[in-house]
């Protein structure tokens, strides 16, 4: 007999969030498999990366689009079922300050998640124990307050509250941009190990490329609320089929000399979502811009096998359009002039 | 418009650097503006903070890296005498074009705290009062430095340009920029002021590495062009490592490892710079 082949774990389809006049999600798919799987969300600050984590957990309401989680239709979620797909879908904030109840020890914070979705059965404190194992740290923590630990230590406490419920899908928000590059190193590989372990699917949002390379199959390069380009991590970064994508890897710093690409520094104004330039949204900091790019809007379109772009020249960014080299941009700036 | 910066002025320019720099040899020819020597930052009987040697010569960028708590930041404060005012007993010699600044009184050391040594910090927002214009806390400052409110004005819009932004942004607030924008803001006004010397303590850290690759482009440029000594306090060695010419790596308040930037890369002696080193994410393909 055959089966029918299993949906994957998430869904979304063409998602649009507003704030106001403000599109901060303007149409965004994506396609979460079943674990252990990871996909990026890459873009800079307004770019829409954390509103799509929320709006797919329900924490910001959708304007419209689908969201299928096992199949289900999260937005129409109501009463148990809602609670169920809260306990399936968790998510790490950027700030673990922000996040941990100062006055509350760190058991008691943990605990607290057991006891609401009313799993406290069996022992609340030996839970809590494991959970601190599991993220690494000294189940003897269970008795500090947060101001006691480092932002490290407060990240991966965060975590074991996300795990307290046995996620199936975790939405990891900036989890290290607020640390140093070694706490950073230590979440990211207890990420590493609980994808293996729990068999987890996770959306990972960051700002950094080099943070999605080791951890996410897939990445979605965002721009403006709207997918720039979207394929398997290893052949976008390899080739990027967007120039947003060549800029976002050119700024990760490198500690190889013969690695540092040729810097594309991005010149104008940050994206603002509350004003949309006409045609492509990247038009007026693209290196690479034409006349079509000011009027029409490039759709997002496959560009090579797994691979969409949505840059009316991604087949030539592909085949390695490049844009002239930084140190040409800076000396040509009319700035280069003398102080009075 | 070609560069043409210094003019005739002194300082001696110092070479104009393109992308391979050739390595600063020993007893540099441009004079080292910062000497630090035998520094000791103490909360008690807590170390914060040691520095046997330090220099920063004009035209260079030395880096302090090393995790929260190693003690970077606090060498920083030493340096703007503003450690003792945190309760902490500084020892040592701080010394500006050979003048010590260890023991001199709070009147002298203002006048040379932001006019001569400019500093930035993380998080650029908390620098600009927010019900202010941009303009307005710039000029200021340069007032308070002693300029006419005309010479403030030009030499505000001309900063603005050093480091690559509109002087139309002086009219806006604060929170009508990004974080990006504001911390070149900051930047323009060391050069504005023009500072010898610039302490810059993570002022990347919050930012995204598309804003922070801009700011790094700036701060190169202030080194090559106007010959500015900055000092770069991070965390992140990739950073350190495309940015500063020297490095010293801090642990628990003391240097552990010091030498030009390739080098100490290349061949770390110290299991500590390893372990930095091997935390920095790297790109694949």
């Amino acid at each position: 007999m055959m089966s029918l082949p299993e949906p994957p774990l998430l869904a979304v389809r063409d998602l649009r969030v507003n704030f106001g006049p403000v599109r901060a999600v303007d149409g965004v798919s994506l396609t979460v498999s079943r674990g252990p799987f990871g996909i990026g969300l890459v873009g800079e600050s307004g770019s829409g990366k954390t509103t799509v984590g929320r709006g797919i957990l329900r924490l910001v309401p959708a304007a419209g689009g689908e969201i299928l989680f096992e199949g289900q239709d999260v937005l129409r979620l109501r009463g148990k079922r809602l609670l169920e797909y809260r306990r399936a879908a968790q998510i790490v904030f950027q700030d673990a300050d922000n996040s941990l109840d100062p006055r509350m020890r760190i058991g008691t914070a943990i605990g607290e998640v057991l006891t609401a979705h009313g799993l406290a059965r069996g022992g609340v404190s030996e839970r809590v124990a494991a959970l601190l194992s599991e993220v690494g740290l000294d189940p003897a923590l269970a008795s500090r307050h947060p101001h006691q630990l480092s932002g490290g230590q407060r990240q991966r406490i965060a975590i074991a509250r996300a795990l307290a419920v046995s996620p199936r899908l975790l939405v990891l928000d900036e989890p290290t941009s607020a640390l140093d590059v070694t706490a950073q190193a230590r979440v990211l590989a207890i990420v590493r190990r609980l994808r293996a372990e729990r068999e987890l699917s996770y959306l990972l949002i960051t700002h950094n490329l080099a943070i999605v390379t080791e951890l996410c199959e897939q990445t979605a390069v965002l721009y403006l609320g709207r997918v720039a380009e979207t394929g398997p991590t290893a052949s976008l970064l390899a080739s990027p089929a967007h120039p947003y994508t060549l800029a976002l890897r050119s700024a990760v710093p490198e500690l190889d000399q013969a690695r540092r690409r040729s810097r594309i520094i991005l010149h104008g104004e940050p994206p603002n979502a509350a004003a949309h330039p006409p045609g492509c949204a990247f038009h007026p900091r693209c290196p690479l811009a034409i006349d079509v790019c000011r009027v029409s809007v490039p759709e997002l379109r496959a560009v090579a096998p797994g691979r969409q772009s949505a840059c009316h020249r991604a087949e030539e960014v592909l085949a390695g359009l490049r844009p002239p080299i930084a140190a040409a941009q800076l000396s040509a700036n009319p700035a280069a002039e003398p102080l009075p | 418009m070609k560069m043409c910066f210094l003019g005739g002025q002194s300082p001696p320019k110092p070479p104009n650097r393109g992308a391979t720099r050739p390595p600063i040899p020993p007893g540099a020819p441009w004079p080292v503006k910062l000497q630090v020597r035998d520094l000791e930052v103490r909360f008690g009987e807590r170390l914060a903070a040691s520095a046997p040697a330090l220099d920063v010569a004009a035209g260079e960028i030395v880096g302090l890296a090393g995790e929260s708590g190693s003690g970077k930041s606090m060498t920083i404060q030493a340096v703007l005498g503003l450690a003792g005012t945190m309760g902490a007993t500084v020892t040592g010699s701080i010394k500006l074009d050979g003048v010590e600044l260890t023991g001199m009184s709070p009147a002298r050391l203002r006048a040379i705290r932001g006019r001569r040594i400019a500093a930035i910090f993380q998080s650029p927002g908390l620098a600009f009062n927010p019900v202010f214009r941009v303009g307005a806390i710039v000029t200021r400052t340069l007032r308070l430095h002693g300029l006419s409110a005309a010479q403030a004005r030009e030499r505000a819009g001309a900063a603005m340009r050093g480091v690559l932004l509109s002087p139309d942004l002086l009219h806006r607030y604060p929170s009508q920029l990004s974080g990006g924008q504001l911390q070149r803001v900051a930047i323009a006004l060391a050069l504005a002021l023009r500072a010898d010397v610039l302490l810059a303590d993570e002022p990347t850290s919050a930012l995204d590495v598309t804003v922070q690759a801009e700011v790094l482009e700036v701060l190169r440029e202030l080194r090559d062009s106007r010959g500015m000594a900055i000092l770069f306090v991070s965390h992140d060695l990739a950073v350190i490592a495309e940015l500063c010419d020297r490095v010293a790596i801090m642990r628990a308040g003391e240097v552990v490892e010091q030498g030009r930037t390739e080098e100490v890369i290349a061949a770390p002696r110290h299991d500590y710079t390893r372990e930095l080193l091997a935390a920095v994410p790297r790109l694949g393909g």
